[in-house]
This record gives structure tokens, sequence and C-alpha cells, in this order.
């Protein structure tokens, strides 16, 4: 990983709209923390809410506006030539700008999201949530750096992806679930609380695997387009 | 006795073409370059950029190869060390300083101390090192001169520049055409593209006229020079007599064709400009006509350019 990359693409992530989508998608993950714990059920409802918010909006959309842009806005306003025109591997390119979107989204998510588990009271949820919530982030990080580099209005093609495949298609039989990636996270929480919820029902095993197998495969794919693709 | 052999060329061109879908944007080109400053000079569109580009390793020639010091751009990373470039686009890193965005290409070109090979290249192009302004704050002519040190604040072997002196002002232009002799003279293969001729007339160098993708002519800039002067132009003359300058003018030879156009112009061809400037004004005083106004239609940089084309 190159270091001085790295940071490059950690300062063009912050933006004052990327800082009040965070802060507005902390606060209602504060506010669902706080109905949940005064529900009748606090398990079932904290459970449902930490997967339903936490890892099929918050996380997913955080690393969709952050590793889409990551290397997709060096695309747009051409500026990754000042970048690709070094010596410098393009394996070690994808994984500085893989690393600054995990180490931007991560702690944030992992930490808000860990804080509304410690809010809702169930105290099985803790451990689980951040463990769902980063392997959610790391997976859909890589899916969306290399959407950011594939795709030129690559925010509308993840989001498209979302709302298509993640939230619709996952739906129509179990074959499509698999290959859904809220479905793994989702599975950890339902694990952790023997809460029953939809799509949440993989293996232990692949609810850790393959979230990190899919980040991973981004990252590979991000490296073979960067040393591929014709700089504008 | 023994012969010196030549140097290698540092960029080698051979056979290249380049298309997007139906466009050939570069059609069979072959040039090699070696040190000192070379321009690339042909009219928007005519395929410097992508040229460029490829020498750059930031496309891949459709056909054809084009090797930088021996290696091939495209594929080894390593040689990308030795490749300096400013590309057209005024798109910077907008959110860092002029410092930050020079010393950025210094560390992952990792020189030894980028801070002050950052500090040099910025004051070899004139501009302030201790300037923490972010570039997004950059006049034109500003970021056109930080797109310069960062092409070459790690002492690189070959620099391209693409239209590098677009939006300086005259005296900044000076200074970057001395800077670019300067970099030759160390020996540095200097390759900028231009489309505008007296500009490439005063980098006074070797001269690569590109044109509808093809290499239209090669050489020392006089020799082209001389060529577009040879080349056939059609002027329109404005007088109140046009039918008897049009008669002396071709008793004199110094026309070869002429056409009246309404009651007060002639249209005229000259495979000799200088002569027939030299004749014209005497043949209108001599016969009381009064020259109104002389036009060349085709004086254009793209006719000129066609003329060479068709050369």
């Amino acid at each position: 990983m190159n270091p001085h990359i790295y940071r490059v693409v950690v300062r063009s992530q912050i933006s004052t709209g990327r800082l009040l989508a965070l802060a507005g998608l902390s606060g209602v993950a504060i506010l669902l923390a706080f109905v949940a714990r005064a529900a009748d059920d606090p398990v079932e409802v904290a459970t449902r809410s930490m997967g339903t918010f936490g890892t099929n909006i918050f996380a997913p959309f955080i690393a969709l506006a952050l590793g889409s842009a990551a290397l997709g806005n060096l695309v747009e306003d051409r500026t990754l030539v000042y970048v690709w025109l070094r010596p410098v591997p393009r394996h070690s390119v994808a994984t500085a700008a893989f690393a600054a979107v995990i180490s931007v989204v991560g702690p944030i998510v992992v930490a808000v999201m860990t804080l509304a588990a410690a809010i809702t009271g169930v105290g099985d949820l803790l451990v689980a949530t951040a463990t769902a919530t980063a392997l959610a982030v790391f997976a859909y990080s890589g899916i969306f750096l290399a959407l950011g580099l594939r795709f030129k209005r690559s925010l509308l093609v993840g989001l498209g992806y979302i709302a298509i495949w993640e939230l619709l298609l996952s739906r129509l039989g179990d074959w499509f679930a698999r290959l859904s990636v809220r479905s793994y996270p989702m599975s950890i929480l339902s694990d952790a609380t023997d809460v029953s919820m939809r799509l949440a029902d993989r293996s232990t095993l692949a609810s850790y695997v393959v979230p990190l197998a899919v980040g991973f495969a981004g990252l590979v794919y991000t490296s073979w387009r960067l040393s591929r693709t014709e700089i504008d | 006795m023994s012969t010196q052999a030549s140097p290698p060329p540092m960029v080698q061109a051979a056979g290249v073409s380049k298309w997007f879908g139906d466009l050939v944007a570069v059609s069979d080109v072959s040039f090699s370059i070696g040190a000192g400053v070379t321009a690339l000079l042909g009219p928007n569109g005519a395929g410097k950029s992508t040229l460029l580009r490829m020498m750059c390793g930031l496309a891949r020639p459709s056909n054809g190869t084009v090797t930088v010091l021996g290696k091939n751009p495209r594929t080894d990373v390593a040689v990308l060390g030795r490749i300096g470039m400013a590309p057209q686009q005024e798109s910077l890193l907008d959110y860092l300083s002029g410092r930050e965005f020079v010393e950025l290409a210094a560390q992952l070109h990792q020189v030894g101390n980028p801070v002050e090979a950052a500090r040099q290249a910025i004051q070899t192009v004139e501009l302030d090192p201790d300037d923490t302004r972010r570039l997004s704050t950059y006049s034109k002519g500003m970021r056109q001169r930080i797109k310069l040190a960062q092409a070459i604040v790690h002492d690189p072997l070959v620099i391209a520049l693409d239209e590098p002196l677009t939006g300086l002002d005259p005296r900044q232009r000076r200074e970057m055409i001395q800077l670019f002799h300067r970099l030759g003279d160390e020996g540095k293969c200097v390759i900028v593209s231009s489309h505008v001729l007296d500009e490439v007339e005063r980098f006074g160098s070797r001269v690569l006229v590109i044109a509808q993708g093809r290499l239209a002519a090669e050489g020392d800039f006089r020799e082209i020079r001389n060529l577009m002067d040879d080349r056939p132009l059609r002027i329109s003359i404005r007088t109140d007599q046009p039918r008897v300058l049009a008669t002396a003018l071709l008793e004199s030879g110094a026309i070869s064709g002429c056409r009246l156009e309404g009651t007060d112009c002639v249209v005229v061809d000259t495979t000799e400009p200088a002569a027939f400037r030299r004749a014209v004004a005497p043949m209108a005083r001599d016969r009381d006509a009064s020259l109104l106004e002389l036009r060349p239609l085709d004086d254009d940089l793209e006719s000129v350019f066609r003329y060479l084309v068709g050369q």
C-alpha cells in the first residue's frame, strides 16, 4: 500500500455533504436504538433495527458515497493521471484507496452502530453488531471502490445495485439471497440473539468468509482495472 | 579512425495507430526523438494529445509500438519514473496546496528529499513555494506552471508537455521556453505539443507536424517553415480596377490564375507568395489602381496543415 496515495484519498473523501450525511444517518441509528430499548421485546426490535438499518442502509450507503468517490472522482475530474503516471504498482494504488475508504467508513459506522447496540441494552448484540457492520463495510467498500473505477456515474450505478440487487432481487429466493451481501452480516446478528430474520440464514462460516471474499474480490478487480484502463 | 555511434532514441514510435471505435485518432505514425526540445505541432484534434498519452503509457496503441528509453511505458511501471508529463486538462487535485501537489509527485517518485525537490521545482516555474493556498484558487497560468513543476520535480529524462504555454502571459511564455531549452540542453528529451505556429517557431527546434492523425512533416523548424511559405496561396484583392490589376499580375507571372468577383474584387492564386507581395503594390501604383484590401483566403493553420498533409 502506498501511504502517500492513502493520505490523498482520505483527504479527498472529506466533504461537508458527506459529513452531514454521516451525521444524519448516525442520528437515525441512535434514535432507532432508543426506540428499541423502549420496545416490549427489545431483543427482537434491536436485532431487526441493527440488521435493517446498520447492515442494509448505513453501511452500504456510506460505503457507496465514499467508496465510489475514492478513485471514481479522480476518473471523473481527469486527475487520475497524477497518481497513475508514477512508478507505483497498480495494486498498491488500489490497496491504498481501499484502505482509505475502510479507514474512514469503518470506524464511523462501526462505532455508531456499536454505540447504538449498547443503547438498546441488549448485551448479546454488542460484539455481533460491531462484527457484522465491520464485515458489511469491508464488502461494500470493495464493491463500490471497483464500481467507482468501472462506471462513469458510479453513484447512480451503486444506488441501482443497492435498490435492485440487495433490496429487491435478494427477496426472490434463496439462490438470489446468497448473492446478497447483506444476508451474511444479518446472519451474524441473528445468530447472536436467536432472532429470526428474512435472509439471515447463512452458515456461521459463510457469514464471516463471504463478506471478506467480496471485499477482496473488489480490491483485486480494482487493481486489474487500474492496470488495464486508459487514462484520460 | 573510430566511428561514434549516434545515441539511441529516447522515444520511439513505430507504425503507431490509435482508434476509438470508428474514429482514427492516430494513423501509422513513426518517429524517433532524442535529447533536446521537440515540438509536436498540429491543429486541435490532430492527434497530438493521443500521441503524448501513448508515449507516457496512459493509452495503449491500437497498432504499432511506442517505447521510451527502450521500454514499453504501458507495461513497465519502472520507466514511468523517468517520465514527467503535464497533461492538457486544467483539472488538478484541488483540495491540495500547490506545494502539497508537487510534493506528492516527488514522494510517489521516491525522490530523496521530496520537500526540497518540490520547493525547487516550484521556484523553477516561478511560483511561491510557501504559498499555502489550495489549487482551487489558482489562476489558469498558475495551474499551468504547477503542472509543469510536478512534471519536473523528479528530474525525469523524458518530459512530455501538452500545450504547456496556454494561459501564460508573454513574459511567462518566454521564461518557460527558456526553461524547455535549458532542460533540453541538459540532455533531456522535452516534447512540447502546440497548435500555435508562432509559438513553435520560438522553440526553434525539431518539429513533428501532426495533421489528421498522420505525421505530415518532420525536421528542423526552418525547413518546415519554408515548406509552409512555399505553398500556393489564394488571395482576395479589393481594388477599384480589378481587371487591370489582374491582367498586370498575370503578365508578370506573380500569379498563376485569377477570378473576378463582383465589380471591385479579384481572387488570385499564387505559388510564389513572396514575389506576389513584392509586385502587387508597385503594379497597382503604376496603373493608378487603389488597393483597398488584400486578404489571404487560406492562411489559417488548418489550411497550412492540409497542404502539408497533401505533400
